[in-house]
């Protein structure tokens, strides 16, 4: 009886593990195939990979397009992580009046929709281009200014620090540590699955932007990966072998730091949860 | 009171912040303008263009670049047709021409609401082009106001793809399928399948495509002429469109479909036996290789109704030049190559296999060359004929808001309510809507 209760458990698992994992599969596969053969549904791998990364290399320049996304998500992980987490810190150990009202019109602000304010960051983002070019439209550092820092991500480290043992920050003022260098040197060490947690969600989230970048990218040679597989479908006949080859390398990078990263995820996300 | 303070102080600066946007979308305009002078007025040969499809519109840009023959950076930038929509759309309501082209490609179906919602934004380019060279159903959606703004591009005009092999097997030529009824077509189709066990046509139930091909044969869109009177209740031609529609749709002669990707396996992998669509599905047939020398094409069924033709289009787009600096030089360009080069269209339809609405090209040698893959039939000069018959219609702003009432209510139609009740019905929401 117990037997049949594992093997019925074991044939719903793989069941499910198959649901879940047959796009990947599907995409993996189709990366080896014609067009015509993908769009009939042929799930058996083909010979038609070399030519597929032949257009992609060759006619597409994704290269050209995966440096600039990964240029985009690591500044913006990178300032996401300092930002945030130093305004979470503060909003958590220091005492000032008026500390939860912000906080809340922070949290009120995760409620506009990005599409409410697009117009108005491009008209700010166009007059800037006037005195600043190196910030202004078609210019990778304005694909990443308005994500930077992000109510959610203050709210994530908040919620974290409640965690975190505020003895040991009075501990670090007896021993004569400044403020930045408590922060520095006994919070980010303490806390490092919330950081890894946040860098991952703020990674996936820059390299899979699509709207902002759409907008105020402008010339081919700073296109995103999302921008290029938007262009790659665009045709009236699209190449969907190319198309999914593509998607298989616009996929990696995320599929790496995740995995890399995975064990601290994990105990990230529960910490946010617990606390 | 403390509280009090905290809102009072919300509230001011909401006001604040509202006001200082008003007052800077007027006097800023002005500074954008002139910045951008500044900033392109040096380098006035070199110009940008946006479009979609690089083995399409793009390639059609680089020909066009080739019999240019003055002095011209041409910058292509490649964007999908959904994004350039959404660029356009951020960057002519924030009011800053910074970072726009100054040559866009824009879908016939949306430009009235660009031209409409953004009319300083666009250059008008009657004085580069002879207007009356290009097909007269094209004119109409490119113009806004009494001024041309776009330049015609390629044209959606329709035919009938359809299997030889397989209607033959049915017993018919290609004769019985020329210049048919859409009554005819279905009644073929039914047999069709009965003789071979084939669909007669691929649909998706969501995309209404059909029903606007159907009525445009008899001059008709869902808004009178004017381009914003709502026109379903005694729209003739719609009614009869909708009939062979739930006809079709009934006959047990259709493979469904629910995107793009599965209406080309449709045909690519043999599964139906016509498609009546626009003349851009060619190269998608084509890529089959297998097929070749079974597909032919006849000219559109027409709708049952007096004065309706054997052609009707679906799709297309034109050109248009932004009114930013080096809009003259972008005119001219156009005017030069797309606006009167018969060269141009020649190489256009043997390198890239788009024909264009230029009517002076259609006699040219090159479009009667015939080709192999559909039986030796010389498919451009057949669409070129056909798209000079094409019946003119105003689409107006709100073609895809009115489908979108229309595509509820067919299927209320399809499941038995009486015609009457779903065209009054569909003109009430789309009146109230539309207002």
């Amino acid at each position: 009886m117990k037997q049949l209760k594992r093997i019925a458990t074991y044939v719903f698992l793989s069941i499910a593990a198959l649901v879940s994992i047959f796009p990947f599969l599907w995409m993996l596969v189709s990366m080896t195939n014609k067009s015509v053969d993908v769009t009939k549904g042929r799930l058996l791998p083909g010979t038609h990979l070399l030519e597929n990364l032949k257009v992609l290399f060759g006619q597409v320049d994704i290269m050209n397009a995966m440096i600039n996304s990964t240029i985009i998500a690591v500044i913006t992980t990178f300032l996401t992580l300092l930002i945030a987490s130093l305004a979470g810190y503060g909003f958590e150990i220091y005492r000032s009046p008026g500390k939860d009202r912000v906080f809340s019109i922070l949290l009120i602000s995760m409620m506009i929709p990005f599409a409410a304010i697009m117009i108005p960051l491009y008209r700010l983002f166009g007059q800037i281009s006037g005195t600043a070019p190196f910030l202004g439209i078609d210019t990778l550092a304005a694909a990443l200014l308005p994500t930077v820092v992000t109510a959610f991500f203050i709210f994530f480290f908040r919620q974290n620090t409640k965690m975190f043992a505020k003895e040991l920050v009075e501990a670090g003022r007896m021993d004569g540590l400044s403020e930045i260098g408590i922060f520095f040197r006994i919070y980010v060490p303490t806390m490092k699955t919330t950081f890894a947690a946040a860098a991952i969600i703020a990674f996936m989230n820059s390299w899979n932007n699509y709207l902002w970048p759409l907008v105020v990218l402008q010339s081919p040679d700073k296109l995103t990966i999302p921008l290029l597989i938007s262009n790659l479908g665009s045709g009236y006949t699209p190449d969907y072998g190319v198309i999914m080859t593509a998607i298989v390398f616009a996929t990696l990078p995320t599929a790496a730091v995740f995995f890399f990263m995975q064990k601290h995820f994990v105990a990230g996300m529960m910490g946010s949860v617990k606390g | 009171m403390k509280k009090q303070w905290f809102l009072v102080l919300t509230v001011l600066s909401i006001l604040f912040l509202a006001a200082c946007s008003g007052e800077g979308s007027e006097s800023s305009g002005d500074n954008d303008s002139s910045s951008g002078d500044k900033a392109s007025g040096d380098e006035t040969t070199s110009i940008t263009a946006w479009a979609w499809d690089v083995n399409f519109n793009i390639a059609a840009l680089n020909i066009a670049k080739e019999h240019y023959e003055g002095d011209l950076e041409l910058d292509i930038i490649e964007n999908a047709q959904e994004d350039i929509v959404q660029k356009l759309n951020t960057g002519l309501s924030s009011g800053t021409m910074k970072g726009m082209p100054n040559i866009v490609l824009i879908e016939d179906q949306r430009a009235q609401s660009f031209l409409q919602a953004y009319p300083d934004a666009f250059f008008p380019i009657d004085d580069y082009f002879n207007t009356d060279d290009f097909a007269a159903y094209k004119l109409e959606s490119t113009s806004f106001d009494g001024k041309q703004y776009g330049l015609p591009f390629d044209t959606g005009v329709t035919g009938l793809f359809f299997r030889t092999d397989y209607l033959e097997e049915a017993g018919y030529t290609t004769d019985d399928l020329t210049n048919i009824t859409w009554e005819k077509y279905i009644e073929i189709g039914k047999d069709v399948k009965e003789k071979t066990g084939k669909d007669f046509i691929s649909l998706d139930p969501n995309d209404l495509g059909l029903l606007r091909v159907m009525m445009q044969t008899a001059g008709a869109w869902y808004v009178e002429n004017d381009g914003t009177t709502v026109n379903l209740v005694d729209n003739e031609p719609l009614k009869k469109a909708l009939q062979n529609y739930k006809a079709i749709m009934e006959a047990d002669m259709v493979k469904a479909n629910s995107d793009w990707s599965q209406f080309l396996a449709a045909f690519n992998s043999g599964d139906v036996a016509t498609v009546p669509v626009g003349n851009w599905i060619a190269a998608s047939v084509e890529a089959e290789e297998s097929q070749s020398g079974k597909w032919a094409v006849a000219p559109t069924p027409r709708l049952d109704i007096e004065g309706a033709e054997q052609a009707s289009n679906q799709g297309g787009s034109s050109w248009y030049v932004l009114n930013v600096d080096g809009k003259e030089k972008a005119a001219e360009f156009l005017g030069e190559t797309f606006g009167s080069s018969t060269p141009f269209y020649e190489d256009l339809v043997t390198e890239v296999g788009a024909i264009g609405t230029y009517k002076p090209a259609s006699s040219s040698e090159v479009y009667a060359t015939p080709n192999e893959f559909f039986g030796g039939q010389a498919i451009v000069k057949d669409f070129s004929e056909w798209m000079a018959d094409v019946p003119p219609v105003n689409m107006g702003l709100n073609t895809y808001a009115i489908e979108d009432i229309i595509a509820a209510e067919v299927q209320n139609y399809l499941k038995g309510k009486a015609l009457e009740d779903v065209l009054a019905d569909a003109q009430a929401q789309a009146e109230s809507q539309l207002k």
